[in-house]
């Protein structure tokens, strides 16, 4: 192997050394995950792995990031700035942590605290790692700190500008002793916390060893193409794509304050080799907690462009170069401070719904019809019998769109996420509550050539005396749209079964529920992809055989009655 | 069927002689190795038939018996490595299975844990369930968190699913009733109540297989037993007939995944436990050797056609992992990609597989990118040099380039290589797009490799926190050898150990196996609550459990070993370390030394320890049967080929990438003894081939293990 020591010359680029960095990274990016999840505390990161984690240069460009939630990533990118506005690299030492979740200093929204590790070469700067976790709770006025109809940030929890929580490998005491008292449930958000800084010194350590093998400026000088890469396969593959302007509006329900639909448009316009995504027309900032930073509207941009490219382009900041955002200041994408944020991943979704709709016009052999619009989030939170406070933060997917070529797929976290879920048997262990149900519900597919994914109904039964249920759902009006003539799939409905019977409640709900209360929630199907009646017979059948469709279904949308 | 060979070890053994024997069913050869309980080893390769694997098997052995003129009644004992039950997976041809779980949560199964392999990939697809829909039946019972009755087992419903299996030729019926570990009074009842009213199905309940806590992980781990398990029946079964036919009427033993012996019985009862049977041979083979020449932390490295495997053992013993999945293709090196397979929580060799193999196809991306993998040539049509219809490069036809293989003499000559074919296949597809010189290219394909196979060894090592410098590489598998010194260079491994019989090193190491017997009971309680009372008297009765299971197989009290795990983790993650202790540990001592185990374990591991208190999830206990006839590396010796004849020939080699081909000293594997020789050389036996390039050094050791030193200083 060509090896070259520090200060040797730069543009040695060799194809079989950069395959082993590139190889090298994504395996120390997947180590720093894989440490999270083995040393988290709350359901929310280890089970449902509402977490990310990346490697960034020493110009804070991403340059590797491993198998978790894509839809953070591209937040990292205004996040550095602002450290860097924060700290200079001369005021950073090895074992350093800055943390930060304010959404108008670089964040998305306060439960995800970000956390930046630099990691140090011979006393230099030459990294970061970089960990994102969602957590439990961060304070505000509903427990989980995810409730939809707040009206200003400030009521939604902590918020954390640029800051070190670890100085040179010793913990800032002042601000854990003000986190710990501004969450409710201090245990848990500070062993996640731990989690975070014990996975982002894994990377450090794995980083160094790199370094050390390969040289500062080798490495800085790989770190460079890495981009180059990414940048130059993005833009071969723009290139192919048909050039002018695609437009597309989807919807979301309505803000859970006023029941006005939130209209989102987009236009995407192909230039030779780049994109520019413009968010005109869409909806002003609304008085309740939906609305997204610049930050996180550019990350569901980048990301829907990346699910429409073929091939394994690593997801770094070179892809980013290729695609120019337009979000209209003070609109919905684009708030003014101090606009409430918490449950901004709904208009994420949307975002990502809007995008792939456009996006179809442009590649339409690839992208599929609408999945269930993201996961539904229901919070319930309370105290047990013994007055100890629980929160259970669960968020149910979901359904993906009838692709192109094939039927969508049920029981399947969203595209622009990478979700799991939280075992029945460990939400029943550890707090007061039963689930009743997780299954499929038959017909809620969007038919077509191909049919969507069917949506999935989780029920819970509250056994402590009272909860606090903050649900937040969407798609109940707007339905998941099919393409090519597919049908859209069922909305979602949400219900509490009581002593006063069955009732239908809304799909963003924030109120008291008591002992012995069932609430059921269904998410949306998938839409459908082609004309119905072209769906083959064999097709038809094999969903009746496996249950998955009702002879009422096949005759209404197939036409195939059953002798 | 049986293989071109000498027969120059047919010698009428002593008929009071008891032997044991070995058994590797590949794909392409059936590998039998028998052992003389007090003398020799003796190997021999037949043909598989993929079709009914026991033909070979019993053919083979009848041969082997014969050429050696023994008595089928001198056989004490046959292990064998399946891939019945893999095969039936990937090939989804097990049972009619229908599912009986607490009614609405059918979907469990297909709903899995929902996440992605890949991302961004929106052509993705979820494997099959292996039951569908329509045979997932919810039926009306409920068991509490607390593993009280919330609602009792509905016999008319359990019935009417019952008659409709029954209509619809459902052959096996897996039982998973939400919170069962904690309460599988329900599941009882539904298996007692199949074998009485409906004993034509085959029955699996999860608290039989798995009584640990996470329904999706113990569902699916049922359904798994309960779709192989017809299968496996019926091929031990035919296996056991077929050797009585010869008059073989010993006890078959079945290696499980954790690399124990499992009896016929529990095999055919639990079979989920031996679906990672193939590769297990060869690692707890590789824990031996590293106990015997006292490098007790070793990696064992296995490298085949499409893939390679590494697996750690340290202190002589190899490392388990309790949950993986099962996937049609590679394993992934990361642990926590889920998505792509069946999970399988039971015990099973942590074992990383890459798709990176001697067939491995290398290939430039549309950035300009050389990468090897995930396509394979396999061993039909193989590498462009076997000439049997691929003309894209392969790891192989890199290896071949370089000189490191000898085109006259792989699989002892059977195979001919053509040379000109490999040099074409690098060139037009690598070496020219990539403007570099035909050994530049074949170099980068076979270090491209090299980094993939360390991944796998860094999935094991540094991702588990234990350091691979310090540990031995023990490299077997027909390529193994081939590839060792470059990966050790890379991790900064400084010695490599090649086995005897490296190329069917994984039939001799079953041999090396106990019979052993998994059981798991959830505790979920807190190490400052829990009484050492409370967890004797569950020790005790997994105990006699594992007892009434080892005596079908002729063991009791005084033959079996008890190990106990005891699962600990910080009050409120869900990932355990295990902390390993002895029965008689289990007194007023054994918490604060669990204790302390597990703090040093979790600094090692993660780089820091908080003072939370610590929760005790799962007490695990395995029962060994041990019996003094197992295969010694000390006492038992390879039965001597006939002398190969010296080669003293020189061959061009290029050992590295820079550096030009240079005439290389080959020698027979016989001709090296215990004085030290310094590469660069390479050396050759039947069945592979160690390369040895300038930075290292080579000798024999008392057990006929190649051992090689590597001076990692060079560059």
């Amino acid at each position: 192997m060509q090896k070259n020591k520090p200060g040797e010359n730069e543009s040695n680029f060799d194809p079989i050394t950069f395959s082993v960095i590139k190889n090298g990274l994504d395996s120390i990016v997947d180590e720093v995950a894989y440490t999270v999840i083995r040393t988290a505390r709350s359901e929310i990161v280890k089970d449902v792995m509402d977490y990310s984690a990346a490697i960034c240069d020493r110009h804070g460009q991403m340059v590797a990031q491993a198998k978790t939630i894509a839809l953070h990533l591209g937040a990292i990118p205004e996040a550095m700035a602002k450290v860097f506005e924060a700290y200079d690299k001369e005021e950073m030492n090895p074992g350093d942590a800055i943390i930060l979740n304010d959404p108008y200093m670089g964040g998305m929204h306060l439960p995800d605290i970000f956390m930046f590790v630099p990691f140090f070469f011979e006393d230099q700067v030459e990294g970061f790692c970089v960990v994102i976790c969602h957590h439990t709770d961060v304070g505000g006025r509903v427990a989980g700190s995810n409730a939809s109809d707040s009206t200003e940030i400030f009521q939604e929890g902590i918020r954390i500008p640029p800051l070190k929580l670890f100085n040179a490998g010793k913990v800032n005491q002042t601000l854990e002793s003000l986190i710990r008292l501004n969450v409710r449930v201090p245990d848990r958000v500070l062993g996640d916390l731990r989690a975070q800084y014990a996975a982002c010194k894994v990377g450090v350590n794995e980083l160094n060893k790199v370094f050390l093998q390969y040289g500062r400026l080798n490495m800085r000088s790989y770190f460079d193409q890495l981009l180059d890469y990414a940048e130059k396969l993005t833009r071969a593959q723009i290139k192919s794509w048909p050039k002018g302007k695609f437009t597309f509006q989807d919807f979301i329900d309505d803000d859970g304050i006023s029941s006005d639909p939130i209209p989102i448009n987009v236009e995407i316009e192909v230039l030779d080799d780049r994109l520019v995504v413009d968010y005109k027309g869409t909806a002003s900032q609304v008085n309740a907690a939906i609305n997204s930073t610049l930050s996180y509207t550019k990350s569901c941009t980048y990301l829907s462009v990346r699910c429409a490219l073929e091939g394994d382009i690593p997801n770094n900041a070179g892809v980013f170069r290729c695609i120019d955002v337009i979000a209209p200041e003070g609109s919905l994408l684009n708030p003014d401070p101090p606009a409430a944020v918490a449950a901004r991943a709904l208009t994420g979704y949307r975002v990502f719904d809007a995008m792939l709709g456009a996006l179809a016009k442009i590649v339409p052999s690839i992208i599929p019809a609408a999945g269930e619009g993201g996961n539904t989030v229901v919070c319930l939170s309370g105290a047990r019998s013994d007055k100890s406070p629980f929160i259970i933060v669960d968020m149910i997917c979901g359904a993906w769109g009838a692709r192109p070529n094939g039927d969508g797929i049920e029981g399947i976290t969203n595209a622009s996420q990478n979700l799991s879920n939280t075992p029945v048997e460990v939400i029943e262990l550890n707090h007061p509550v039963r689930i009743e149900s997780y299954e499929f519900i038959p017909d809620s597919c969007g038919s077509g050539r191909w049919r969507g994914g069917l949506g999935i109904r989780r029920s819970y039964r509250v056994l402590a005396d009272k909860a606090f249920l903050q649900l937040r759902s969407d798609r109940k009006k707007f339905l998941p749209y099919g393409l090519a003539g597919g049908s859209p799939a069922a909305g979602s409905k949400n219900y509490i079964l009581s002593d006063q019977g069955l009732n239908e409640i809304d799909s963003k709900v924030t109120r008291w529920v008591k002992k012995d209360d069932l609430i059921i929630h269904e998410q949306p199907g998938g839409g459908g992809f082609g004309p119905p009646l072209s769906r083959s017979r064999a097709l038809v059948e094999r969903d009746l055989w496996e249950e998955k469709i009702s002879p009422d279904f096949a005759k209404e949308h197939y036409g195939l009655s059953l002798e | 069927m049986e293989n071109s060979k000498s027969k120059s070890d047919s010698k009428n053994l002593s008929s009071r002689n008891r032997v044991r024997i070995g058994c590797d069913v590949g794909g392409t050869f059936t590998d039998i190795v028998l052992q003389e309980e007090e003398g020799d080893l003796h190997v021999r390769k037949f043909s598989s038939t993929p079709s009914d694997p026991s033909r070979a098997i019993v053919f083979g052995i009848k041969t082997l018996i014969n050429d050696l003129g023994l008595e089928p009644n001198q056989i004490s004992e046959i292990v064998h490595g399946t891939t019945i039950a893999s095969n039936v997976i990937l090939e989804k041809k097990g049972a009619l299975t229908g599912l009986i779980t607490t009614d609405g949560f059918r979907d469990i199964l297909e709903i899995g844990r929902i996440r992605t392999p890949t991302m961004f990939d929106l052509k993705w697809n979820k494997p099959l369930p292996l039951v569908q829909r329509r045979y997932r039946r919810g039926i009306k019972e409920r068991i509490a968190s607390d593993g009280s009755v919330v609602e009792p087992l509905s016999i008319e419903s359990l019935r009417d699913t019952l008659s409709f299996f029954a209509r619809e030729g459902v052959a096996s019926i897996a039982v998973c009733f939400i919170n069962s570990y904690k309460n599988p009074i329900h599941e009882l009842a539904v298996k007692k109540y199949i074998e009485v009213e409906f004993p034509i199905f085959n029955v699996t309940a999860s608290c039989d297989v798995l009584p640990e806590m996470k329904e999706y992980e113990r569902l699916s781990t049922t359904v798994v037993n309960a779709y192989i398990l017809p299968a496996m029946r019926s091929y031990l079964a035919k296996l056991q007939n077929d050797l009585a036919d010869i008059g073989v009427g010993c006890p078959v033993q079945v290696v499980a995944s954790n690399g124990g012996m499992m009896g016929v019985v529990a095999a055919a009862e639990r079979p989920v436990y031996a679906v990672a049977s193939g590769p297990a041979g060869g690692i707890i083979g590789a824990a031996k050797i590293a106990s015997l020449i006292k490098r007790p932390d070793a990696i064992a490295f296995d490298m085949g056609g499409t893939t390679a495997k590494a697996a750690v053992i340290e202190s002589g013993v190899p490392s388990v992992t309790n949950e993986y999945e099962f996937r049609d293709g590679i394993s992934a090196p990361s642990r926590f990609v889920k998505g792509g397979g069946y999970v399988l929580k039971v015990p099973a060799l942590d074992i990383a597989e890459v798709g990176a193999g001697g067939g491995s196809i290398a290939s430039i991306d549309d950035g300009g990118l050389l990468q090897i993998g995930p396509e394979s040539a396999g061993s039909l049509p193989g590498p462009a040099c076997y000439e049997l219809g691929n003309d894209r490069p392969t790891v192989t036809d890199a290896n071949l380039v370089l000189g490191l293989l000898n085109p006259n003499s792989l699989a002892g000559g059977s195979l001919k290589l053509n040379f000109d074919a490999a040099v074409q296949a690098i060139q037009n597809s690598i070496g020219r797009p990539l403007g570099l010189s035909l050994l530049d290219a074949a170099h980068g394909i076979r270090h491209l490799a090299n980094i993939s196979m360390a991944r796998a060894i860094r999935a094991v090592t540094v991702e588990r926190g234990r350091d691979p410098r310090d540990m031995t590489l023990i490299a077997f598998g027909g390529g193994g050898p081939v590839h060792a010194v470059d990966v050790a260079k890379i991790l900064g491994i400084k010695r490599v150990v090649i086995p005897a019989m490296a190329g069917v090193f994984a039939s001799a190491g079953m041999l090396v196996a106990d019979l052993e017997y998994d059981l798991v009971r959830a505790v979920n309680k807190r190490v400052d609550i829990i009484t050492t009372k409370e967890l004797f008297h569950l020790f005790a009765s997994m105990k006699e459990e594992i007892l009434v299971v080892l005596a079908a197989d002729g063991y009791t009290t005084d033959n079996v070993e008890f190990r106990l795990k005891a699962d600990l983790r910080f009050l409120g993650q869900s990932s355990e370390l295990q902390v390993l202790f002895a029965p008689q540990e289990l007194g007023p001592d054994l918490i604060p030394s669990l204790t302390a185990n597990f703090l040093s374990l979790y600094e090692r591991s993660f780089g820091y320890v908080t003072a939370e208190p610590i929760e005790f999830v799962n007490l695990r206990v395995t029962g060994v049967g041990q019996k003094d006839n197992r295969l010694n590396l000390e006492r038992n010796k390879l039965n001597q080929e006939a002398r190969e004849k010296s080669l003293q020939s020189l061959r061009d080699v290029s050992f590295n990438r820079g550096s030009p081909l240079q005439a290389t000293k080959i020698l027979k594997r016989f001709e090296v003894g215990s004085d030290l020789i310094t590469g660069p050389v390479i050396i050759e036996s039947y069945d592979t081939t160690v390369v040895v390039p300038y930075f290292s050094a080579i000798h024999s050791d008392n057990f006929g293990n190649l051992i090689m030193e590597i001076d990692n200083a060079e560059k």
